[in-house]
């Protein structure tokens, strides 16, 4: 049986850490398949374990229950199929753009990852910019290096843990668009994990809800409009509210909270 | 415009900072002229500056200063390397740092000049030890500012180093050490600053060679001209080697220095 490159398969998982000597449970049997080439995002409130889930995908914890699966293989450690964006850009501060985006291709020739750079800066529309310091990018372009950093490897799948969560509003929508055009180029599996619903819908096929303590998944919904979406539209603002309603923050009982 | 005002208050900054200076040479000139103290104890500016030409001229200094530089050379990269080394594997390995920085910073305590009777007793008054004598200087700075570089690398970049699979030397020479740089520069200034004050105080307690030497021999001459000119010479070539130290750590970190002259936040 083949497995289309990309396809990610989470079984009941769950990961539970040891604070003070307590168990502290922080996934609970979590059961997702993503197909491989979607975008996938995860909401949910602070503290709901996603950037424990994305640190699962990508193997920086490896002591878990169940099995998250890459292409069908346990995922057990780091790995250059696995791209990732952290929530700060994780720049290195002593290399140059162009050094920062190479930081992950050791074993190819000076010129062959010349090559890959400047493509992957042109990508994120940030050429000429090789020779610069971290210290004097923008937030947003700071976050662009850090997206050609991890698409520099060639990953099957990109994680990105709110990416764009420390940038202003223009900004983000601007980046928003960004990633999207980078997803319909790459067709790779992309998952990202934000706070804002317009974002999610905006970009994503599928949108998983995830609640606290310990984390479960609440609802998996399928956002099935064409692209580039219009954040105005009534199919947008319905599956909003839909969303929205998840966390309580639906319309149908305005005055639910205010008794 | 912001960097020409910015150019201004150096310049203001610097001229200020001469003003000091200035008062002293004129304090030192009149107590001088005015008859205050004893020639025999003060000379007059002017006359220590014919003492400076003197000395360079007939060539004594030269061999003076060369003779304190090898040492502090020897004695810095003795000291050093050791320092750095030992900083190095503490900040790497918790277990030895368990086992050898309570010792270590135990012993920081001991005034090292303190330190200079043993050293003679067990090293002689050979040039081993004034070796041994501005390692010691040379050694504290070293491993306490490389140990504080290497343990406080960010454990994302640690992380980060994981995902991109970096192990071994290459996590070592592309993470570790760029990212303890700073303080193991920092480290650098301070331990070579401390091994030339060391190499002086080695050679006044016995040499037959260097700026110590030559100060130490003058006072028994009461040839105080020599000694304010030694004075002078040791402070100039301190300052220096900050300084110069300073322009290499500008040069390395230029990563740190150039957050101004980008985009904004
Ligand atoms: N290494 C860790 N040790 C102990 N607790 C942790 C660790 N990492 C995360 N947690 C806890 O797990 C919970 C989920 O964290 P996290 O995955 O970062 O949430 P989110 O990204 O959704 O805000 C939090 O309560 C957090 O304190
Ligand atoms: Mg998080």
């Amino acid at each position: 049986m083949s497995i289309e490159k990309g396809t990610l398969q989470i079984r009941n998982l769950s990961k539970s850490f040891t604070v003070d000597g307590n168990a502290l449970q922080v996934l609970n049997n979590i059961n997702l398949t993503f197909p491989a080439g979607s975008f996938i995002s995860i909401v949910g409130s602070s503290g709901c374990g996603k950037t424990t889930l994305l640190r699962i995908l990508l193997g920086l914890e490896t002591n878990y229950e169940g099995d998250a699966l890459l292409d069908g293989e346990r995922i057990e450690g780091p790995g250059t199929n696995r791209g990732i964006v952290f929530q700060d850009h994780r720049l290195l501060p002593w290399l140059t753009v162009g050094e920062n985006v190479a930081f992950g291709l050791d074993k190819q020739n000076r010129k062959a990852k010349k090559k890959i750079v400047d493509e992957h800066l042109k990508l994120v529309g940030l050429s000429g910019f090789e020779s610069a310091y971290p210290a004097q990018l923008s937030g947003g372009m700071a976050q662009r290096v850090a997206i050609a950093r991890a698409l520099a490897n060639k990953p099957e799948i990109l994680l990105l843990d709110e990416p764009l969560g420390a940038l202003d509003a223009l900004t983000r929508m601007h980046m928003q668009k960004e990633l999207e055009r980078l997803w319909l180029l790459e067709k790779i599996t992309m998952v990202m994990v934000t706070h804002d619903v317009d974002e999610a819908i905006y970009l994503s096929d599928i949108v998983v809800i995830m609640s606290s303590r310990p984390g479960i998944i609440k609802q998996i919904i399928k956002v099935p409009f064409p692209r580039p979406r219009d954040r105005a539209s009534s199919e947008f603002s319905h599956i909003k509210a839909e969303i929205l309603k998840e966390f309580h923050l639906g319309t149908e009982y305005p005055f639910a909270y205010a008794i | 415009m912001i960097k020409n005002s910015l150019k201004k208050l150096e310049l203001k900054d610097k001229l200020l900072a001469l003003i000091v200076p200035l008062l002293l040479l004129a304090a030192w000139q009149s107590a001088v002229s005015l008859e205050l103290c004893s020639p025999l104890l003060l000379i007059p500016p002017l006359t220590l500056l014919d003492t400076l030409l003197y000395l360079a001229d007939s060539g004594e200094l030269t061999i003076n200063i060369i003779a304190s530089l090898n040492r502090v050379l020897v004695g810095f990269l003795i000291g050093g390397l050791s320092g750095f080394l030992l900083g190095l594997f503490m900040g790497l390995s918790p277990f030895l740092d368990r086992f050898a920085g309570p010792l270590i910073k135990a012993s920081k305590q001991v005034p090292q000049f303190a330190l200079m009777p043993l050293i003679i007793l067990w090293f002689g008054v050979d040039e081993l030890a004034k070796y041994v004598f501005i390692a010691i200087g040379a050694f504290y700075p070293m491993v306490f500012n490389t140990y504080q570089g290497v343990s406080t690398v960010s454990k994302r970049y640690r992380e980060l180093a994981r995902v991109f699979d970096y192990r071994g030397a290459r996590f070592l020479t592309k993470v570790i050490l760029p990212s303890a740089m700073p303080s193991i520069i920092t480290g650098v200034r301070h331990s070579l600053g401390l091994s030339w004050m060391f190499v002086v105080g080695a050679e006044i307690f016995g040499a037959d060679t260097g700026l110590g030497y030559m100060m130490a021999a003058a006072r028994n001459m009461f040839q105080i001209d020599i000694v304010m000119a030694g004075l002078v010479v040791i402070g100039a070539i301190g300052f220096s080697i900050n300084f110069i130290l300073q322009v290499i750590e500008k040069r390395l970190l230029v990563w740190r220095f150039s957050s101004d002259q980008g985009a904004s936040k």
